[in-house]
């Protein structure tokens, strides 16, 4: 471009006038700025423009209003606002295709760096231009076939070019003039009404929704869920890229030419997606709280804690103070939610109401919800440790809560004090539930079951494991092995009370005879509880394999040498009177595969069972 | 132990409660909190008096549903707040925010904050658009600030302010329904030579598609019941008087300030007649609703007062613009400077105060959801037993 000697003050005007496009059909129709005109009209009428405000800022008016140079100065200003519109529209490159999984910008991002790398390898002044239209080309239009990036890759600012290069030093040209003549206010106008068009377009196309607050408190919160899924990706793309190349589109048109105007556009045009996309964020962070939130809601505050940074670079300026701060504020939102969440579980936990005893005495749902949600709050234990700072709140102001000394849990971190005290609120409700057995040895087997099943859920998991600690882990295994004991003296004490010797003999001792009728009670008795034992305890149930196997074995080593012995000893005296298969229905055998049917959960039918001597 | 029950929810405190419609504490405070009630009545009565006094008595003070008066206005709410929470919750066993009646009216105002704050985030949205318009103005006051005056400044103020006018009242009319984001979304699409039209369409962002703020206010105010007779003592009085204030602001600020859907947002709410502190809402509410009536009349503007006398001397200038002829005369300028001294004087309102206005409407976004998670909490805690999904 070079550049000619200055224009004579009429040339310049008559050139302004020409363009005037209030005053002829051919100005409203043609742009000058127009990729397929001549360069040299464009440069002529800067060069006018130029000329016109040299002589107003060497103040030499003339008389007649027509050619005054401040008259000619709006005309021209008008026009150039025209042409910034136009260029701006014109250009602005709208993101075609749906964005899913496979396309997105980062794919047209990569596309634009491989090109850009290619470029720099081949620095040639010759091919400048057609690299120029090259570059305009690829990324005007969107990559639709896929490339392995997708959206979940957004990690770091990446900004694309959203209006070619060429472009955007015609918008610098025109943004120096206007804002040299006094015309900044209408530049930043123009500026912000195409923008803000063209980033409304492309944040719908991100699928971030519209939603009002009401509308989110409203929804289930499986929707939710996807929602807030869909939320984390494009916000990674919003912040990141879409907001960071408008930024960076500012700074190109805007930068030097007057003070911070660049941040003026840009907030200009953001500022309204950003405040929606924040939004939703904050809508999540005040809704109701329950414990299936907690782990959505830590999703989205990582996400946003990974998010700020990048917020803060973005938004760095003084105007856009109010989006950091408000992120800020969400954040802080977030983890408050997740601590609410956390003790109102912990509530839950403690109060949770149902009383019809599980059939069989077997794990209750109850249990297994707890030990599945601890198990997955053990994973996110990242986060958790960061945000749990305080201890468990134990409901003081109730006196039949459950006490527990916290001093000796003293050094382990606030989160594993919290799991800690999860498991006795549970084992607390627990007990209250087992209560409502009728039969005292269904509860401790219910009881046993169920503090079982907590401590394999803990062993099964090493972060579980660290953080409960083997000290409280000896705790719980000693309660399930009292229990199984409890049990067996509920249940087999009075059985194998049958099977006792004293009694049966007269009063003189051992070597006195043996009271046949009380004998043939005793072995009366003991078949008609071993069978109603046998007979309800064979639908209890035992879940886990190796606890039922070895409370068998256990009940089986106390039971069989009993019985066997009291055979041995008795069993001629009933055999020597009449019916003795009323008396001793069953061998030791029998018994042995009897115990077997035990916490089966599966009901036997009396005449199996029967084998005779 | 056994576990507890729902019906062992309270403490044996709670048990023993007098369960009139008196809430008694027992370290028997009783005539203090019912002198707290009074006082409460008093106060939030007095506030709005001031209200309504600063409009009429004082010219150099606050005009009604002007940007000023509208800080005040919330200034109020929160105070409010601030001594309905004292009220309710200090010195009481929590547990009695969850009997009858309030165990039915609690949720209800909660409900009411949920919707106040989407019109917080609405009328923040129409703030941003009143902003715009402030920009706009400006532009007109640069161009006819120079002397002497010219064709092409004239020409360039006129241009803002046709813009203005027009997207006042577009902002007021459609204020950011779909149908302007529609035309601005295909107005990006569209290549060449974009008139004026177009370029108004773009500038709000809107809420929510089918939003609409009369109905939300509607909505807040559907179920507004004073306590009956013998409830007046109780805590079902504070709650009413707290839902009463915030559905009135909001209506206020809805009023005032261009938001989404407004249509209908001139019926009457439903105010206690005979109740002493709810005079001066009702004096302002039929102060404002009347103003409301003419701009509809009209088909003006507002009713955010700057916006008014924008749009008034908006005009005015215009019609100068018309008919303007180098050279002017000087008593014709002189009125103009004035118009225009006006106008700037209406952008420095604006400037100054727009923004604190929006930090006020943040803050009070906050103070709502922190007074509602604080209540749905102690609701939580005594109320509801949350079965976990297994």
């Amino acid at each position: 471009m070079s550049s000619p000697e200055n224009l004579p003050l009429e040339t310049a005007q008559k050139i302004i006038l020409r363009w005037d496009s209030t005053a002829s059909e051919e100005a409203r129709e043609k742009m000058i700025f127009d990729h397929t005109t001549n360069r040299d009209e464009i440069d002529l009428y800067l060069q006018a423009v130029d000329e016109i405000q040299r002589s107003i800022s060497s103040a030499s008016l003339s008389d007649s209003h027509h050619s005054n140079p401040s008259s000619t100065i709006q005309i021209a200003m008008a026009r150039l606002e025209d042409e910034f519109r136009n260029i701006l529209i014109s250009n602005t490159n709208s993101i075609d295709t749906p964005l899913d999984e496979d396309s997105s910008f980062s794919s047209s991002i990569k596309r634009h760096q491989d090109f850009k790398n290619d470029e720099d390898d081949n620095e040639d002044d010759d091919d400048q231009n057609d690299d120029k239209l090259l570059r305009f080309d690829s990324t005007c239009s969107v990559a639709t076939t896929a490339t392995s990036s997708s959206y979940r890759s957004t990690s770091s600012i990446r900004e694309i070019d959203l209006i070619p290069t060429e472009a955007v030093s015609d918008l610098r040209c025109i943004a120096d003039r206007m804002i040299s003549s006094g015309y900044l206010r209408e530049c930043i106008q123009v500026y912000g009404s195409v923008r803000k068009s063209a980033v409304d377009l492309n944040f719908k196309k991100l699928g971030v929704e519209k939603l009002s607050i009401g509308d989110v408190q409203r929804l289930d919160w499986e929707q939710l869920e996807t929602k807030i899924r869909r939320w984390i990706r494009a916000a990674k793309v919003c912040v990141r890229t879409l907001f960071a190349s408008e930024k960076r589109l500012c700074e190109q048109i805007f930068e030097g030419i007057g003070s911070s105007i660049d941040d003026a556009c840009f907030m200009e045009t953001v500022k309204g997606p950003a405040i929606q996309l924040f939004n939703f964020a904050e809508a999540i962070s005040i809704s109701r709280r329950s414990p299936e939130k907690l782990f959505k809601i830590l999703d989205l505050h990582d996400a946003l804690m990974d998010l700020i940074p990048d917020v803060d670079v973005v938004f760095d300026s003084k105007s856009s103070e109010s989006i950091r701060v408000q992120a800020a504020e969400i954040l802080s939102r977030l983890a408050e939610a997740a601590r609410g969440i956390l003790s109102e579980f912990e509530n839950a936990v403690l109060k949770e109401p149902s009383k019809v005893p599980v059939p069989g005495g077997t794990i209750h749902p109850l249990t297994r919800y707890v030990m599945n949600y601890i198990s997955l709050i053990s994973d996110y234990k990242q986060t958790l440790y960061e945000l749990i700072v305080s201890k468990p709140s134990t409901g003081s102001y109730d006196p039949s809560n459950p006490d527990t000394d916290f001093d000796e849990l003293e050094g382990k971190p606030p989160l594993a004090i919290h799991l800690i005290w999860i498991i006795v609120i549970l084992q607390f409700n627990l007990d209250g539930k087992s209560k409502h057995y009728k039969d005292a040895s269904l509860s401790h087997l219910f009881i046993m079951n169920n503090v079982h099943y907590i401590v394999q859920k803990v062993r099964g998991s090493p972060e579980l494991r660290e953080m409960i600690g083997d000290d409280y882990l000896r705790k719980l295994t000693g309660k399930f092995r009292q229990a199984a004991t409890s049990y067996q003296r509920a249940t087999w004490v009075r059985v194998l009370y049958c099977l006792r010797d004293e009694g049966l003999h007269g009063s003189g001792g051992f070597s006195s005879g043996v009271s046949k009728s009380a004998l043939r009670e005793r072995f009366k008795a003991f078949n008609a509880m071993f069978e109603e034992v046998h007979r309800t305890q064979a639908v209890w149930l035992i879940p886990d394999s190796q606890l039922r196997e070895e409370l068998r074995i256990s009940i089986s080593e106390k039971l069989l040498p009993a019985y066997r012995s009291f055979l041995g000893r008795f069993r001629s005296h009933i055999e020597s009177g009449r019916h003795p298969e009323n008396y001793i229905k069953y061998s030791v055998e029998d018994l042995e595969d009897a115990v077997l049917d035990f916490f089966e959960g599966i009901p036997v039918s009396q005449h199996t069972r029967r084998r005779s001597q | 132990m056994p576990a507890t029950t729902e019906n062992n929810q309270s403490s044996f405190l709670g048990r023993i409660s007098i369960r009139r419609n008196q809430v008694m504490s027992m370290e028997g405070n009783h005539d203090q909190e019912l002198e707290d009630l009074e006082l409460f009545q008093k106060h939030v009565g007095d506030r709005f008096a001031d209200l309504l006094s600063s409009t009429t008595e004082d010219p150099s003070s606050d005009a009604l549903l002007s940007i000023g008066w509208l800080r005040k206005l919330l200034d109020e709410l929160l105070c409010c707040e601030a001594e309905f929470k004292a009220v309710v919750m200090m010195g009481r066993d929590p547990s009695q925010i969850s009997k009858p009646p309030l165990d039915k009216l609690l949720p209800e105002l909660l409900d009411r904050v949920v919707k106040s704050l989407d019109v917080c985030n609405a009328v923040t949205l129409g703030l941003d658009a009143i902003r715009n318009l402030q920009r706009l103005a400006e532009i007109a006051v640069v161009a006819l600030e120079p002397r002497p005056m010219g064709d092409g400044q004239v020409r360039r103020a006129k241009k803002a302010l046709h813009s203005l006018v027009t997207v006042m009242v577009h902002e007021d009319k459609e204020c950011g329904s779909t149908k302007g984001t529609e035309r601005s979304r295909s107005f990006g699409r569209r290549g060449g030579n974009a008139g004026n039209k177009d370029r108004v369409r773009s500038l709000s962002w809107t809420m929510a598609r089918n939003w609409s703020a009369a109905k939300q206010i509607h909505a807040m105010s559907s179920n507004l019941a004073a306590p009956r007779g013998g409830d007046l003592t109780g805590l079902a009085l504070p709650l009413y008087i707290m839902s009463t204030a915030l559905v009135f602001v909001m209506w206020t600020l809805a009023a005032a300030i261009p938001c989404q859907e407004r249509n209908g947002l001139g019926t009457h709410l439903p105010f206690p007649r005979q109740l002493p502190w709810a005079q001066p809402m009702i004096g302002l509410q039929e102060k404002i609703a009347e103003e409301w009536k003419k701009k509809e009349k009209k088909g003006s503007v507002g009713l955010l007062e700057e916006m008014q006398k924008m749009e008034k001397v908006g005009q005015l200038l215009i019609e100068f613009a018309d008919s303007f002829q180098f050279p002017a005369e000087n008593e014709r300028l002189d009125e103009v400077r004035v118009h225009v001294e006006e106008l700037a004087d209406i952008c420095r309102k604006m400037e100054e105060g727009l923004e604190p206005l929006q930090l006020q409407i943040r803050e009070v976004f906050h103070r709502l959801v922190r007074t509602r998670t604080e209540f749905l909490h102690v609701l939580d805690q005594a109320g509801k037993l949350s079965t976990p999904t297994v």
